[in-house]
């Protein structure tokens, strides 16, 4: 073999097999395979699908929209927070601020964009998940929808619920469902009531 | 009694990474600790690099028959000592012991295989077995431990070197060779330059012979016997390089710097897996083999070659090699270890993105999120194992395949966090190879310098020329 050939031939073989291998891998995405990155909380995020209904689903949604309020305003993204505050035995006060401030913006978005439910859509579900005596829930049920939504706009109510949340609570029972359910039951609940209170006072 | 003693060299530097893909099984069944168990690879190489140069001194060298012999019983006692050792200390100071026997067993087996075949088959012999018992060390150690225990890698290494000593023994002892170099003040120095490449593609080497392993077990989550058949394309693929070498015949400084080159561009792709799929390993792996098998052996022929004694300077190879991978270990662990560290919190927050996002149930979520918290508390400083969080997960049936899906995807997340937590240390070890690269083109440059203006070798000593290192062997 010709020298010149005899000192090349090798190293050309080397580096072509090293360029191709290298190549095949960055080529089908060797570069990219790395965790996902989370999305920027102050960015547009598309909806959750959720495979929940009515009061829980809408609960999830305005849940998920004011963490990623709350992260936004927090400067974290939203998993870093949710972590944070699995993690954490006492949510901070800034924290609590943050999400307090981040359901209702997350209420006013919602109903902005059209996705709020009327409440009339609501109300068999809360009146079976509701201490409500039997003869008042088959009462209320018997109004017209046009009534009931007139009286207890679905925003309004999510808002003064939002104000009644012992959010610190909420956020220290964030892994037990069923005391979540106990935190947030009652605020609704006491939000329903005041705005019909208020309701009545403004008709008298 | 040539194939045992050639056995038993392949054993001595199989034993450099046999224990990989045993180390998680230790872990377990010896109590100890990732560092304690680190030291189960460290001892050894450690001490097999630091007394393989004493071992080869003249005394000693006078005798490679009992040289070799107690060598070889040291190795086979201490490796039974080994399988039985009851605790992570024992386990070590029985490693060094092994390392001990070793290193006499490795400078006596050369002397006699060359008595016994002559000098080119004799070295051929026992360099040939040192590339492929490196190469080959992982492979078996994995298929040992997942078909019996770790142990068992130390066992079977018993009857090979217990029937070696007798063989040993049954050398004629050799008229010593070494003539008028065997005077210390006629010796040849070591080959600074080959044994130096030889210590930086070794430290390279344990990206891929220790890393990968590493990888594949404990963080892509494969059994040892899965991973050992896939790192078998490291040896199959050096068994390649020589009919390779000997087609192109390139110069030797050239095929060394190639067989860099291959090393450096297969940890390149071990870098840079598009998936955890194991495919994506092999063609990473095959160029990492044929460098291996083009630049191993053909440094160590060229660092022993015409130069006498010839025991010491094969003792430097040695030495240089373990001390390679001893450094090696010492640079890629704390980089991986440290990356490994650092992926915990990119790999946490992917896997809540997704379980916030999965098409579940808010309970299920809820419950999800809980038992997932629970096992990476509680497998913390490891990589997780996600399937008991997912075991205990009580759903409706038809959001049964909604789980599947997202358990599917958490283990894709996790293998992502893995494979990017070792990519710096692959990166690292292709570094080392480019340097041991560069350091064969200094190394040419100033032996040529240096021949240049030598005189001609007085007529007692072979010259590099006569009994050039590039035909041993080929």
């Amino acid at each position: 073999m010709i020298a010149g050939v005899r000192v090349a031939a090798l190293p050309a073989v080397a580096l072509a097999l090293v360029v191709g291998v290298a190549g095949v891998q960055v080529a089908a995405g060797g570069g990219d395979f790395r965790p996902l990155a989370p999305a920027d909380a102050c960015g547009e995020r598309a909806p959750t699908t959720s495979r929940a209904e009515g009061i829980e689903g809408l609960t999830e949604q305005l849940v998920l929209r004011g963490v990623d309020d709350a992260a936004c305003t927090l400067g974290v993204s939203r998993e870093a927070l949710t972590l944070e505050l699995a993690q954490q035995d006492e949510p901070t006060d800034a924290q609590v601020d943050a999400l307090r401030d981040g359901l209702r913006t997350a209420v006013g978005e919602m109903a902005d964009d059209g996705v709020l439910p009327p409440s009339s859509s609501l109300v068999d579900e809360a009146l079976d998940g509701a201490d409500v005596n039997r003869l008042l829930a088959a009462a209320i049920r018997a109004l017209p929808d046009s009534v009931i939504d007139d009286a207890l706009p679905t925003e309004d109510v999510l808002t003064r619920a939002v104000d009644e949340l012992d959010v610190r609570a909420v956020l220290t029972d964030l892994d037990d469902a069923d005391a979540l359910r106990d935190e947030v039951e009652p605020a609704v609940m006491q939000a329903v009531r005041d705005e019909l209170v208020d309701r009545v006072r403004n008709l008298v | 009694m040539g194939l045992l003693l050639t056995v038993t060299v392949g054993l001595v530097l199989a034993d450099s990474a046999i224990v990989t893909l045993a180390l998680p099984e230790m872990l377990q069944e010896l109590d100890a600790s990732v560092a304690e168990v680190a030291w189960v690879l460290i001892s050894y190489n450690l001490v097999l690099g630091v007394l393989a140069v004493p071992a080869a001194l003249r005394r000693v060298r006078a005798h490679p028959r009992a040289l070799a012999a107690i060598g070889i019983a040291v190795f086979a006692g201490a490796s039974a000592w080994c399988a039985a050792a009851p605790t992570i200390e024992v386990l070590i100071v029985a490693r060094c012991v092994q390392a001990l026997g070793g290193a006499f067993a490795l400078v006596g087996a050369l002397e006699l295989l060359v008595a016994r075949s002559g000098e080119r088959r004799g070295v051929a012999a026992w360099v040939t077995a040192g590339v492929v018992g490196t190469a080959a060390g992982p492979v078996a150690g994995g298929l040992l431990t997942e078909a019996i225990s770790w142990q068992a890698i130390f066992i079977a290494q018993v009857p090979f070197a217990a029937l070696a000593v007798p063989a040993a023994l049954a050398v004629r002892e050799p008229v010593p060779a070494d003539g008028p170099a065997e005077e210390p003040d006629l010796a040849h120095r070591p080959v600074v330059g080959h044994n130096v490449t030889l210590g930086l593609l070794s430290a390279a080497l344990t990206a891929a012979l220790f890393l990968l392993v590493l990888l594949l077990v404990e963080g892509w989550r494969h059994s040892p016997a899965t991973a050992a058949l896939t790192v078998s394309v490291i040896p199959v693929a050096a068994l390649a390089a020589r009919p390779l070498a000997r087609w192109l015949r390139p110069p030797p400084d050239v095929e060394v710097a190639a067989g860099c080159l291959l090393v450096a561009g297969g940890l390149v792709g071990l870098a840079l897996p598009p998936s955890a799929d194991l495919v994506w390993t092999v063609a990473p792996q095959a160029l990492v083999g044929l460098g291996l098998g083009l630049s191993v052996d053909q440094l160590t022929y060229r660092a022993m070659e015409g130069r006498r004694p010839r025991a010491r300077h094969a003792a430097w190879t040695i030495s240089s090699r373990h001390l390679g991978v001893v450094i090696g270990l010492a640079i890629l662990t704390p980089v991986f270890t440290a990356d490994l560290l650092d992926a915990e919190e990119p790999a946490t927050e992917a896997i809540a993105s997704l379980v916030i996002d999965a098409p579940l149930r808010p309970d299920d979520k809820i419950a999800l999120a809980r038992a997932l918290g629970e096992e990476l508390t509680g497998q913390r400083g490891q990589v997780p194992e996600l399937s008991g969080a997912f075991a205990s997960l009580d759903v409706a049936a038809e959001d049964r395949a909604a789980v599947d899906d997202l358990e599917r995807d958490l283990d894709d997340q996790l293998d992502r966090a893995v494979s990017l937590a070792f990519r710096d240390s692959y990166l690292v070890g292709a570094g080392l190879a480019l340097a041991a690269m560069l350091a064969v083109g200094v190394g040419a440059v100033v032996r040529s310098a240096r021949d240049r203006q030598r005189p001609p070798p007085p007529s007692g000593l072979p010259s590099r020329a006569t009994a050039s290192g590039t035909e041993v062997g080929r």
